[in-house]
């Protein structure tokens, strides 16, 4: 389903200093897989997830999801595709904190203009499976940790998309709520869905929902 | 092209708004400012015009003057009688007026003068001849407008005024009343006296007037006799109603460019000012750009969105200075700029702006503020729809 | 040279057109020459950047443009108060050499900028942007006709001398006048009448056959003879006067400002026929342009129709 072909991805910071993220990179992520990117810091982990959910362009090589070239996409279309395909969780959450529970979870929503009933069925659907339905009017700033979390797990679930990323997702979490984040991904691995995560935590390690563990170092899968 | 309100969206714009408090609210305050001092001066200008055309309705269709070398000349005063036989003219009348010069007090007085027997070419004048006692003494009398007397009363002259003539003696006139003509612009500086008294201080013969005139039946036809008596009299002036008025309408046209032009170099600095502010991004909102942009925002979207942000800021602003301006000018009666557009002579006149509402002033306006506004914030909405969500997002 | 605050404002606005017209016309070039989706170096993405910028200000342009032809036109009517012999803005349009022109262009360009827009998001719906280098070439053409415009409406106002007479549209539009427009008056009424009702037959039968680029020609072809008729006849049902021809004074109050309908209709509806020809696009988009041209179009028609059949209703005879 996910498939990047000889990727390389590499950064011009000035003139004479590059910076080579990915080296010649290939994998694939088959349907329903949920894939583990193991490896330190600079290893090229992040820059994978930026290159599936086309927020970023390979330099050269080609990113394939679901038969489609996503590599080349205009700017516009990569949007597009990013909303209604990827969920992505980031490592910071990225919520907007003077924003409520809700008005964060439907923000992918807001430029499609949709039908209220529509919107409100999204909302709760999200917001029930992850557990948030009560602080729904609370202002994110308001919210601990671990909840603000599952405000991010729904934001990226409400357009019901077919891939799951997230980044370093237990980076800021104790071990409590990094195995409550663990239990959320066992409900999403039973709704099939794809998922891919970038992380170094040892938790994840032989965990029983993992399909696969890819090993990533200074840019290069070992 | 029919799509439905984006709600959502506008929502949005308005918490976005809300979060750059201090940012937007100095600009709001700045562009309301603006369009308030604007809107005030058209607003003041229209009154006024409104003002000065009723009066210019109130004055004769034609007035025939002299012209000798150019400049105006006093006017035989038979010439009446042959514009009388001009066919379409009802009346002529030759007045006799002109402006003293009150050098103590630094003013000019319009003097007009009146027979008793004659028709007045003015309803005021007509009340001032059948009810003061302007003819009924034997001495000179007059009566003056309010701005007079107490310019008059200042320089210690409570009951009469002495008029210095041309050959340098004096001569007294007494008060006998005080009145107010059909609008306040015209009648705060005039003094009504006899025909007589007016010739006298200003040394015309009695063969003499300063001008003629002319009432006419059918006021389509004015242009048609106006050409008939330039015949009769090739070394006169006419001068219509209707060219009055578009006079007033050039120079209070001429006044409002004035202020236009400051205005716009104002907009100017404004218009830096905002693209400044608005290019100005912290990282609080580039960061929020692109978290919008990487859970699937456009750039058409975000460009939308800043786009409702813009246009709510200045609307916004557009409406209150609007409203601002209406009380300021019909509640508060403009104090201090209303002073800048009717200051001729030292005898302002406190009178009352009346209410006129034109729906071109608000569209012109609204031309001048809330484009202009959007504009100065294309360039900066669009380098922000354009930033890459990678690496705003690390 | 005539400077109310409405001319200023509209200097104003032209000069800020003008500015941001030229930058768009710059990235146009840039994008022409440079536009290649294949590659992936910076430059190109520069310019997918930068095309998001030359499109907004086009369409910035638009929206502004249109409502501020409006004001144009009232304008123009303002002014005639201060022009002697004027009575609406026909006389203040043939004050000028200029005058006549710019309005024709103004008209020109609000189709040519409507058509870019209608060009543009059609272009953008498609992955490969097929029409790009397109849509900035056409650009590029009408960024001459949009400067041309601005600067004639500057010589325009600035040539204006409330001094000098000018014609009352009943000389202008009368069979009399030596002006270009008499001479449509020397055509058969009659004649005009059955062509505008024929080829708004046309229209509809085009319609049915979806025949595009036939749909398209005969809208372009409405354009003018609906203009012409409109002097000619139907003009002077709505004044109720057989020699009142101008087609500006049905824009004032006394006339309940139904000239402003009645060319709205008539802009929608054809503009629209000629995107139905000349923007490709999916099909339920053309048949949503192929309904609202109809629709339009029927609509001026039956308005202007109304007129006539009131008249005659009421009156019992023609003019």
């Amino acid at each position: 389903m996910i498939e990047l072909k000889n990727v390389t991805k590499s950064y011009e910071i000035n003139k004479n200093n590059i910076v080579v993220a990915l080296n010649d990179v290939s994998m694939k992520i088959g349907e329903g897989e949920l894939v583990v990117l193991r490896g330190a810091s600079g290893s090229g982990k992040s820059s994978v997830l930026s290159l599936i959910a086309a927020l970023s362009k390979p330099t050269t090589g080609e990113v394939i999801v679901d038969t489609k070239q996503i590599s080349k996409l205009p700017d516009n279309f990569a949007s597009e595709y990013r909303r209604d395909n990827i969920g992505f969780v980031f490592q910071k959450y990225n919520l907007i904190t003077t924003l409520s529970v809700k008005e964060n979870i439907l923000l992918p929503l807001v430029p499609l203009n949709p039908d209220p009933d529509d919107a409100d069925e999204k909302l709760t659907r999200v917001m029930e499976m992850f557990k948030i339905s009560h602080k729904k009017d609370a202002i994110i700033k308001n919210l601990s940790g671990g909840e603000q979390q599952r405000v991010a797990i729904a934001r990226a679930n409400v357009n019901e998309p077919k891939i799951i990323i997230a980044d370093e997702p237990t980076a800021n979490l104790d071990e409590k709520l990094s195995l409550h984040f663990i239990e959320m991904l066992k409900e999403l691995k039973k709704l099939n869905k794809t998922i891919v995560i970038a992380t170094h935590d040892p938790l994840f390690f032989g965990l029983d929902i993992v399909d696969r563990e890819i090993e990533m170092h200074n840019g290069a899968i070992i | 092209m029919r799509k439905k309100i984006n709600f959502y969206l506008i929502e949005y714009a308005i918490n976005a708004i809300l979060r750059q408090k201090y940012k937007n609210i100095f600009i709001a305050t700045t562009l309301t400012f603006l369009i308030f001092l604007l809107t005030s001066i058209f607003f003041i200008t229209n009154s006024i015009k409104y003002e000065l055309n009723s009066t210019v309705d109130a004055l004769p269709e034609i007035v025939v003057q002299k012209i000798k070398a150019g400049r105006h000349y006093d006017i035989e005063t038979h010439a009446t009688e042959e514009i009388l036989a001009i066919t379409g003219v009802v009346d002529a009348v030759a007045r006799v007026w002109g402006y003293y010069y009150f050098e103590n007090a630094g003013v000019n007085f319009s003097l007009v003068g009146v027979d008793e027997f004659e028709a007045q070419y003015k309803e005021s004048l007509q009340r001032v001849v059948e009810t003061s006692e302007l003819m009924n003494t034997q001495d000179s009398s007059m009566v003056v407008g309010r701005g007079v007397k107490d310019t008059m009363q200042k320089n210690y002259y409570k009951d009469y005024f002495n008029f210095i003539k041309p050959d340098g003696t004096l001569k007294r006139v007494d008060l006998v009343g005080v009145f107010d003509g059909d609008t306040q612009l015209e009648s705060n500086d005039i003094i009504v006296m006899s025909k007589a008294d007016v010739r006298e201080i200003f040394d015309m013969r009695e063969s003499m007037a300063t001008d003629i005139v002319v009432k006419v039946s059918n006021p389509d036809e004015v242009a048609t006799i106006a050409s008939k008596i330039k015949l009769v009299f090739p070394d006169s002036r006419i001068i219509t109603k209707n060219d009055l008025k578009i006079s007033y309408q050039n120079i209070f046209d001429y006044k409002s460019g004035i202020f236009l032009a400051l205005f716009v170099v104002s907009l100017f600095t404004f218009f830096i000012i905002i693209y400044d502010k608005a290019s100005g991004l912290s990282s609080e909102e580039k960061r929020e750009i692109g978290i919008l942009k990487a859970i699937g925002w456009r750039v058409d979207d975000v460009l939308k969105e800043k786009f409702y942000e813009g246009f709510i800021i200045s609307f916004f602003s557009y409406m209150i200075g609007v409203i601002l301006a209406v009380g300021f000018v019909y509640i508060f009666q403009a104090p201090l700029l209303q002073n800048i557009f009717t200051g001729y002579s030292q005898l302002k006149t406190s009178f009352e702006l009346p209410f006129i509402f034109d729906v071109q002033t608000l569209f012109l306006v609204f031309f001048l503020s809330v484009p202009i506004y959007i504009a100065a914030t294309i360039i900066p909405s669009w380098k922000i729809s354009t930033l890459d969500a990678d690496e705003v997002i690390r | 040279m005539i400077l109310t605050p409405e001319v200023l404002a509209i200097f104003i606005l032209n000069t800020i057109f003008a500015f941001f017209g030229i930058i768009a016309f710059y990235l146009s070039v840039k994008i022409y020459l440079n536009w290649d989706l294949s590659s992936t170096s910076k430059a190109q993405y520069r310019l997918e950047k930068q095309s998001y910028l030359a499109a907004t200000i086009i369409k910035f342009i638009f929206i502004i443009k249109v409502p501020l032809f409006l004001f144009f036109v009232f304008t123009l009517d303002k002014i005639s108060n201060v022009l002697t012999g004027a009575m609406c803005g026909a006389g203040v349009v043939d004050a000028t050499d200029t005058g006549t022109a710019l309005f024709v262009l103004k008209i020109i360009n609000l189709y040519i900028f409507a058509y870019w827009i209608a060009l543009h998001n059609e272009d953008v719906k498609h992955e490969k942007q097929p029409f790009l280098k397109q849509k900035f070439a056409f650009f590029i053409i009408a960024f001459f006709l949009f400067m041309a415009e601005l600067v004639i409406e500057g010589v325009m106002f600035g040539s204006i001398e409330i001094d000098k007479m000018v014609s009352c549209c009943g000389t202008l539009y009368s069979s009399t006048s030596t002006s270009a427009i008499s001479s449509i008056f020397a055509l058969d009424t009659s004649l005009l009448l059955y062509m505008f009702y024929g080829i708004f037959l046309l229209i509809v039968v085009f319609y049915f056959l979806k025949n595009k680029y036939l749909f398209a020609i005969s809208n372009a072809l409405f354009v003018p003879i609906s203009l012409i008729t409109l002097i000619v006849f139907f003009g002077t049902y709505i004044y109720e006067l057989p020699s009142h021809h101008c087609p500006f004074c049905f824009l004032q109050s006394d006339y309940y400002f139904v000239g402003y309908l009645i060319y709205t209709l008539l802009f929608l509806g054809t503009f629209y026929g000629l995107v139905v020809g000349f923007v490709e696009s999916k099909k339920e988009d053309k048949l949503k342009s192929y309904k609202m041209s109809l629709i339009f179009n029927s609509l001026y028609v039956i308005l202007l129709t109304s007129f006539v059949m009131i008249y005659f209703i009421r009156n019992g005879v023609w003019l």
